[in-house]
């Protein structure tokens, strides 16, 4: 066992990948040199016992001593047994502690990242696998950190303070150990990549079998009115089949590796046996150094067959690591500058805007628009026009990938610092998020130390405080995951009371698109018309019914401004506008 | 407790690869023991025979435990190396047909037994418990059964020598196999809870600072939430920090309890030996046996962690699969009714546990080939009324008809089959657009399939895709924008050509123009048909459409658009408000 494990110097991104990891931790790379040095430690007590054994047992056949005169070394025995003990303890705590550092700092430090790479990067199809990720793809390290990597150093150490202590005792034990052993990870590195590929496709397909079951349970309402649900089970049972076969031919190779492992531990044993057996029946060693060495030989081979059983969690592990790092590794798209945001009434300007999300795919061209302060723009546009991210880019959510957003015609909106920005503005996104706790804290995000009345009053200008009062513990709900439910309708409106209670300059409101019923679209409409007034105000308009009233109209057509206008002369010219008008308004054709 | 004894009983197909994947971990355990105690007996027999002389050596039988020693060394590899197999083909079996039983189960129940207070994740939940449970027999089952037969045989050897010596390694496993695990899980219990109590809550902030961000972010509140975040986390590790020094408290004693165990077979060993009742070489068979017996109570501690959550799961699996069907299936449909005019009378419905009636006394008649705009807020039981068409839910009240034929007479299978749904949330799986067409007919051919495109407006995108049909769509393949996953809908819906067409705010979250050419497509479907569509919004409406507006549960209002528009009724009070809206 000269080589450090086979796996570690067979792939060395992973390598790298592990560094990472424990440089991650604060103090990680200690407590796990402390548990190493722990697991060693408790190695050498390994040894110690079988000396000791070896020598009871020895006095008890050979010499027929009395029990009673091998009090000493029995009561070291139980010493030894207890120090041991103690030592597996502790070797575990000093574990936990460096998968704990590493544990609280990952989730910390992305976290961190993830709000400076923003909505742009985090939200959308992304955002559920990055809430698994920060959750549960950081849990999945601990077994890998607080066992694998552990048991992997012991792997090397143990069975070399093994050989170390047979050498003087019995070199033929000693060969044979020396050449069984090494061969173990020499043949694993010849099986263990095919073995290695085998189990890491079959662990995706685990995945993705689970992945199609869900997907024809969440889907069984769909099959039962095409009249195919009973057929789905039957199919289910197909796949299920055909997988076990392909996995099950995999697996056959796989285990065969674990298998010859166990086959030179079991062989060694066996070997050694039979050697002792043979040069003490003709008297040439004694039983002590023989026995001895025989409780040694299994626990040469231990450490091995622990890094076995943790061959899952560290899949799990390392593709959480992967998905971490590449968060981690994502540079930010947006810069940003110290510059204080002017005081006074806000404008904004787009200056030949245009955004690319990736080289090639532009979704804004050349945009120059005006946003005048004090005025209230509406952005129209079927979807895919570009209508979301103009709105992100007046945000500073995404950066320009050539021309800019002016503030007050003078300041790139690059050059203010962000937080500094944001502070000057309220934002009501398409689909608001009710945050976990109670209605006055979801309320209190937009304005920390607003006071009870000024909440209700907020509530009141949105029209969701008799709403809110009929609840049974008023503003101090428990909304959001876990809590009660809002309908669609009063979650835009608890959104509008936030907007009213930051009381910014400026307003950006990406208009919701789901299911409202018209009783309380005209609610909102009012509450919108509200909190506009007076402000300079950003609409982007999924409904067309609420654009009338706006001073100005800018149509968004793939990307580029096709018109703007008032709603009276965009009518009057009878393009886009006029178009998207119409489609909206036409009879329905059934 | 009981719900894992019904699950062990779904094994009973299976019952060979489990006996089998049992037997053989038992032979590796029990070879494993054997090799170690054989081993240990073999040198102290040869060093005796060596230290008695010429003579004894010469009458020692060398060969038969030599070979003995081999023998158990190998077959312990062959055993576990087929124990391995056989157990994960056992798993992989009864993994499926958990599934197959539990489909077969929820089938009856969609959609309207499946709504529960926990909402959409219900069924993200079931299938976790599922993957979960697949695991019962290879990870709590196996080893106990293991533990428990291995343990009495070598308790048993170890009484063929001595009684003595037989007891004690049984009390030294049962304190190290049951004992310190119960224990340890004893002691976990309050910091396991508080664990899974602050990872709820940890869970909820990241989805919180994840898709919340945007207003996190222009709220200057990321900083907060981070600091709360970075709050949870600690107190999560704090909590696991409890749980992991319990964890390493059970593996130190199970260690003790094992080497104590040892311990005290020396003693009494030397003390039989010196009394004569056992010869001096078996005091080194005792020892390295008693040694080796621990191998089998090893998973213990690991299965006995998995038996709460198994048995948490099995519960919700079952409570799940307990729940009566909404509906009851006749044996047989009548023959199908000349005319399919559909008549309501005095129909209500009423879901299970609900505090009102979902419909009252519903009065509706819709002749064969008829366009109806069924109008009203949520909640005011639209969808319950096609839930009551769909035979997913049966009426409490009052008789359905089809054609004069009661509805409960006819099987839900073919009754659906006179409809088709064309709605937002129809699903789109995983697979080929070809597979995902063909569930709506699995005997049409390519040109069925274009002709099917075509109607839906989705040929020339489909034709563009470079695998045509064959494209992946979904997990897998490219993603359906909003528009080209409902108009494939409706080209599964053009492929069946049912006598009706059940609309249910298929255009929902569409812009102006993407919706203008859904309606375009729909309007080919539509025509020959009988059309019952739902909406909340009055665009769209012709003043000579019929309309019925529903208001919690109850119909409001029955006629043309037109009239209704001009009249006093709720139709005219709807219609109003939207022109308000308009002119805010």
């Amino acid at each position: 066992m000269t080589a450090p494990s086979n796996e570690a110097s067979a792939t060395p991104p992973r390598r790298a990948l592990d560094r990472r990891l424990i440089a991650a931790g604060q103090g990680a790379r200690r407590w796990l040199g402390l548990a190493i040095g722990l697991g060693l430690a408790a190695g050498l007590a390994v040894i110690a016992q079988a000396l000791l054994l070896a020598h009871v047992v020895t006095a008890l056949i050979f010499r027929h001593e009395a029990a009673a005169a091998l009090a000493l070394p029995l009561a070291s025995l139980a010493g030894l047994l207890l120090l041991r003990a103690a030592l597996s303890f502790a070797a575990e705590r000093a574990a936990h502690h460096a998968a704990a550092a590493v544990k609280l700092s990952l989730r910390r430090t992305m976290l961190d990242h993830l709000f400076a790479l923003g909505p742009a990067y985090a939200a959308g199809e992304r955002s559920a696998d990055l809430a698994a990720t920060l959750l549960d793809g950081v849990e999945a390290l601990e077994p890998y950190l607080a066992r694998y990597l552990p048991q992997m150093a012991l792997v090397a150490l143990v069975p070399l303070a093994i050989l170390a202590a047979i050498f003087p005792v019995d070199w033929i034990s000693f060969l044979v150990l020396l050449v069984t052993g090494p061969i173990i990870p020499v043949f694993m590195v010849f099986v263990g990549y095919r073995a290695e590929a085998i189990n890491r496709r079959q662990w995706r397909e685990l995945l993705t079998m689970s992945a199609r079951f869900l997907d024809a349970v969440q889907g069984i309402t769909t099959l039962r009115l095409f009249g195919r649900a009973r057929d789905e089970i039957a199919l289910i049972g197909r796949i299920a089949d055909e997988y076990r076969r392909a996995t099950m031919a995999g697996l056959r190779i796989a285990f065969l590796t674990s298998a010859v492992l166990e086959f030179f531990a079991s062989l060694s044993i066996a070997l050694v046996a039979v050697l002792f057996g043979a040069r003490l029946l003709h008297g040439h060693i004694g039983f002590f150094p023989a026995f001895f060495v025989l409780l040694l030989v299994p626990e040469f081979f231990l450490p091995l067959r622990g890094l076995a059983t943790h061959y899952h969690a560290r899949m799990t592990a390392l593709a959480a690591a992967g998905r971490i790092f590449d968060v981690l590794d994502t540079p930010p798209a947006t810069t940003w500058g110290d510059a204080v945001p002017p005081s006074g009434p806000l404008s904004l300007r787009c200056a030949g805007l245009t955004i690319a999300h990736e080289p090639g795919q532009t979704v804004l061209h050349g945009i120059d628009c005006a946003f005048p302060a004090g005025t209230l723009t509406a952005i129209v546009g079927r979807s895919g026009a570009g209508k979301s991210t103009l709105a992100a880019a007046l945000l500073g959510f995404v950066a320009p990938h050539s021309g800019a957003v002016l503030v007050n015609d003078d300041t790139a909106l690059t050059a203010l610092d962000r937080e500094a920005w944001w502070a000057q503005l309220a934002y009501v996104p398409q689909t608001p998020r009710v945050f976990a706790g109670t209605i006055a804290a979801n309320l209190r995000l937009a304005r920390p130390e607003a006071d009870d009345a000024a909440l209700r009053e907020a509530l009141r200008r949105a029209r969701l405080l008799d709403e809110i009062d009929r609840l049974p513990a008023g503003i101090e709900t428990s909304i959001g995951d876990g809590g009660a439910g809002l309908s669609g309708g009063q979650v835009q409106r608890l959104a509008l009371a936030r907007a009213f209670l930051r009381d910014a300059r400026l307003l950006i409101l990406d208009e919701a698109t789901a299911h409202l019923d018209l009783e309380t679209e005209a609610e909102i409409a009012a509450a919108i018309a509200d909190l506009a007034r007076g402000r300079t105000a950003i609409l982007i308009a999924h409904r067309l019914a609420t654009v009338r009233r706006a001073d100005r109209i800018l149509v968004l057509e793939g990307g580029r401004l096709a018109e703007s206008g008032t709603h009276d002369e965009l009518l009057a010219r009878g393009g886009a506008y006029a178009a998207l008008l119409g489609a909206a308004e036409a009879p329905c054709a059934t | 407790m009981r719900d894992l004894i019904r699950l062990l009983r779904l094994y009973a197909p299976y019952r060979a690869w489990v006996l089998a994947g049992v037997a053989l971990g038992l032979l590796t355990v029990l070879a494993n023991f054997a090799l170690l105690a054989l081993s240990g007996w073999f040198l102290a027999a040869t060093g005796v025979a060596g230290l008695a002389g010429y003579a004894a050596q010469n009458v020692f039988n060398f060969f038969t435990p030599a070979a003995g020693v081999r023998f158990f060394a190998t077959l312990r590899v062959l055993a576990r190396y087929a124990g391995r197999l056989v157990d994960h083909e056992a798993t992989f079996r009864l993994l499926a047909r958990l599934r197959m039983v539990a489909y077969a189960g929820l089938e009856p129940l969609a959609p309207v037994g499946l709504a529960g207070e926990r909402g959409g994740d219900l069924l993200s939940r079931l299938v976790a418990d599922i993957d979960r449970l697949g695991d019962f027999f290879l990870r709590v089952v196996s080893p106990f059964v293991i533990a428990a037969a291995a343990a009495l045989v070598m308790a048993l050897g170890f009484a063929i020598v001595s009684p003595a010596a037989g007891l004690l390694l049984l009390l030294g496993l049962t304190i190290a196999g049951i004992a310190v695990p119960l224990a340890s899980l004893g002691l976990g219990r309050n910091p396991a809870r508080a664990a899974v109590a602050v990872q709820v809550q940890l869970r909820a902030d990241l989805v919180d600072s994840v898709q919340g961000m945007a207003e996190l972010l222009t709220c200057n509140a990321s900083g907060a939430m981070a600091a709360r975040v970075d709050a949870a986390s600690v107190a999560l590790l704090a909590a696991q920090r409890r749980l992991a020094a319990i964890a390493g408290f059970g593996a130190a004693a199970i260690l003790l309890a094992s080497g104590l165990t040892m311990l005290a077979m020396l003693p009494l060993a030397g003390t039989l030996a010196a009394a004569h009742r056992i010869a001096g070489p078996v005091i080194a068979l005792l020892a390295l046996g008693a040694m080796a017996a621990f191998e089998a109570v090893a998973p213990l501690p690991a299965a006995f962690q998995l038996l709460g959550g198994m048995a948490e799961s099995a519960r919700r699996v079952f409570d799940l699969l307990d729940r009566p069907p909404p509906v009851a299936e006749p044996a047989s449909s009548p023959p199908r009714p000349a005319r399919l005019d559909l008549r309501l009378d005095g129909v209500s419905l009423r879901y299970p546990g609900a505090a009102h009636a979902a419909l009252a006394g519903i009065d509706l008649a819709i002749a064969e080939g008829e366009h109806v705009t069924i109008l009203g807020r949520s909640g005011a039981g639209k969808t319950s009324l096609f839930n009551l068409l769909l035979r997913f839910a049966p009426p409490a009240a009052g008789s359905a008809t089809l054609g004069g034929v009661d509805l409960a007479t006819i099987r839900g299978d073919d009754l659906r089959s006179l409809f088709t749904v064309v709605s937002q949330t129809t699903a789109i799986f995983a697979g080929t657009l070809r597979d995902n067409l063909l569930l709506a007919r699995p005997d049409a051919d390519d040109a069925a399939l274009w002709r099917a495109l075509e109607t839906a407006r989705l040929a020339d995108f489909v034709s563009t895709r470079p695998g045509g049909l064959d494209s992946l769509v979904g997990e897998a393949g490219a993603k359906l924008s909003g528009g080209e996953a409902r108009r494939l809908s409706l080209a599964r819906a053009a492929l069946r050509a049912t006598p009706f067409l059940l609309l249910d705010e298929p255009t929902e979250g569409l812009d102006p123009l993407t919706e203008a050419e859904f309606r375009r497509a729909l309007a080919g479907l539509a025509a020959g048909r009988t059309v019952i569509a739902i909406t909340h919004r009055l665009d769209h409406l012709a003043d000579d459409d019929r309309v019925v507006m529903l208001e919690q549960g109850r119909i409001v209002a029955d006629g043309r658009f037109g009239a209704l528009r001009r009249g006093e009724g709720p139709v005219a009070r709807l219609s109003r408000l939207r022109e308000m809206s308009r002119h805010f």
